[in-house]
């Protein structure tokens, strides 16, 4: 014979959990770190979709058409910016192994820990990101290129009746 | 460590610059391909990926300028200002950017299927209209088929009907034929040559051998005298045939041209028989031709359908339709009295159906006649 229903029982543990709990506040504080990991986990998403990107597009072997191989050097070109800005933020911000100041109009200073001034010179070369971003977007720009035919005659004609 | 901030300062602002240029082109390329295909999901996937990045390059490059600029007019306070809202910006659209692109894989699946789905529409429906078009036609050719059809079967019931009119009547004047050409030749005997009863005796034997061989013919006709099996090389029969009316009639002027098929298989057929039957063929076409003319006989094999085709074709007038549904009745003749019994394609039918086989007419007045007999490549079967 049941002593107790199974609902009626599960019922009361939740209304025991509410009424022994301690005060707690209905949203979570998002303090600073927050911001820059979110940013650093766009970065790794962002180089997991460009990856997956590519892999589908060799898959189906899309890369034999100019403008789809384009497109994977595009994929390709972001993937490398995306990890070169990881790192950069993962220098200066988030490990704090590069400390930069301006020293003047033209000249900055880079601090490194002790023993570790290659560093230095690994973090000045990340910086010039442009010139992984900048190809990325050419190529996405030539890819879409190739993929729109030039419009044919009647496709103009059509145009024009509109 | 102090470095040169110019090469960077360079590399952020004019990059900065390309990237904003660049993306808005982008925006602008995808935005055309959406407007040419709109149906093309693929293409929505393009036009998301270089929005994204468009605004991330804007407010990413443009940031990275004004920061320069901030910088240079010693005004960081500004820049940290503004930092958080274009890196928040930033972050979400990298975030959107790599969301999307995870559904291309899906996307390319849709269009495909959709593409797929498309042309078979299309396929049916030019199907659709094809039977649309030509139904009437087809109705048309059908029923003209079965009507053709209906004519042969019909035509092919009263031959039997004839055949079996005629084989009962043949059996029945046989034995009275062969008594009276018994007793004729018995009192021949007794007779002295060069008299008149002699001489009156001899002219019923000679109309009762007349009526012997009208008889078995009638029976060939109707099918009752079953063929002989033997295995036979048709062209040869063919070329006997041809050599024995060499024989009976020069006609010099007549050419015959032969074409025979190489790798047509030996035939188990009454060649006594065949060769009558081509001899029929051959003579009728004779005389369709007259004096000067041609005449061609083709062979076949139609591996397929189990059958060999031999076509005697001739270059006379041809034969009018009204008489072609009777071309091979009994008694049937075009030619003057006395120049035909009217039974030589009635025995040939008769014939060619005992064999299995199977004897068809296609004339055209003014362009000839051809006579196609198909006979089965694995022997004859009996009472078909």
């Amino acid at each position: 014979m049941k002593l107790i229903h199974p609902i009626a029982f599960i019922a009361t543990l939740i209304g025991l959990l509410f009424c022994l709990a301690n005060p707690a506040h209905a949203t979570q504080a998002h303090g600073a770190p927050e911001g820059l990991f979110v940013h650093q986990l766009s970065h790794l998403f962002f180089i997991f979709a460009m990856g997956i990107l590519i892999y589908w597009l060799r898959s189906r072997a899309l890369v034999r058409e100019t403008g789809w191989r384009n497109i994977q050097y595009a994929a390709l070109f972001f993937i490398l910016w995306s990890l070169d800005a990881f790192f950069v933020h993962l220098l200066d911000e988030q490990f704090f192994l590069v400390h930069v100041t301006r020293t003047g109009p033209w000249q900055m200073q880079l601090e490194t820990p002790e023993g570790m001034a290659w560093l230095g010179g690994v973090y000045y070369l990340l910086k010039l990101d442009h010139l992984l971003c900048v190809p990325g977007l050419i190529f996405l720009y030539k890819g879409l290129c190739r993929l729109s035919p030039p419009e044919t005659a009647a496709e103009e004609t059509e145009k024009g009746a509109r | 460590m102090t470095v040169y901030a110019l090469p960077i300062q360079l590399v952020d602002m004019a990059g900065s610059l390309v990237m904003i240029i660049f993306s808005l082109l982008c925006i602008r390329q995808a935005l055309g391909l959406g407007r040419r295909h709109p149906d093309n999901i693929v293409w929505t996937y393009l036009l998301w990926l270089s929005t994204c990045l468009g605004i991330f390059a804007v407010s990413r490059s443009g940031g990275h300028i004004l920061k320069q600029f901030f910088l240079m007019a010693e005004s960081g306070h500004m820049w940290q200002a503004l930092q958080p809202y274009s890196g928040s910006l930033n972050t979400l659209l990298l975030i959107v950017a790599a969301a999307v692109t995870l559904f291309f894989n899906r996307s390319w699946q849709s269009y495909q299927q959709i593409v797929t789905d498309k042309q078979a529409l299309q396929t049916a429906h030019a199907e659709v209209l094809d039977l649309n078009e030509t139904l009437e036609k087809r109705v048309q050719e059908r029923t003209d088929a079965l009507l053709q059809h209906e004519k042969q079967m019909a035509h092919a019931d009263r031959l039997a009907s004839i055949g079996q009119l005629s084989a009962g009547i043949a059996h029945e004047i046989n034995n009275p034929l062969g008594i009276i050409q018994g007793y004729t030749q018995l009192l021949l005997r007794g007779e002295t040559a060069d008299t008149q009863r002699h001489e009156d005796l001899s002219t019923i034997l000679k109309h009762a051998k007349n009526c012997k061989a009208i008889v078995e013919d009638l029976l060939n006709f109707a099918r009752r005298s079953k063929p002989t099996a033997e295995v036979v090389n048709i062209h040869e029969v063919i070329d006997d045939a041809l050599i024995f009316l060499e024989h009976r009639s020069k006609t010099p002027d007549i050419q015959i041209d032969k074409q025979y098929q190489a790798d047509i298989p030996s035939l188990r057929i009454d060649e006594k028989k065949i060769k009558q039957v081509l001899i029929n063929l051959v003579m009728n076409a004779k005389h369709a031709v007259g004096e000067k003319g041609r005449i061609a006989i083709y062979t076949a094999y139609d591996a397929d359908a189990g059958q060999v085709l031999i076509r005697v074709k001739d270059s006379g007038y041809g034969i009018e339709p009204k008489h072609l549904k009777r071309i091979f009745d009994p008694f049937f003749t075009t030619k003057p009295t006395g120049e035909g019994t009217g039974l030589g394609l009635a025995v040939s039918y008769g014939i060619v159906k005992s064999h299995g086989g199977d004897i068809e007419v296609n004339s055209t007045p003014g362009s000839g006649t051809e006579f196609r007999v198909l006979l089965p490549a694995n022997g004859f079967h009996y009472g078909t």
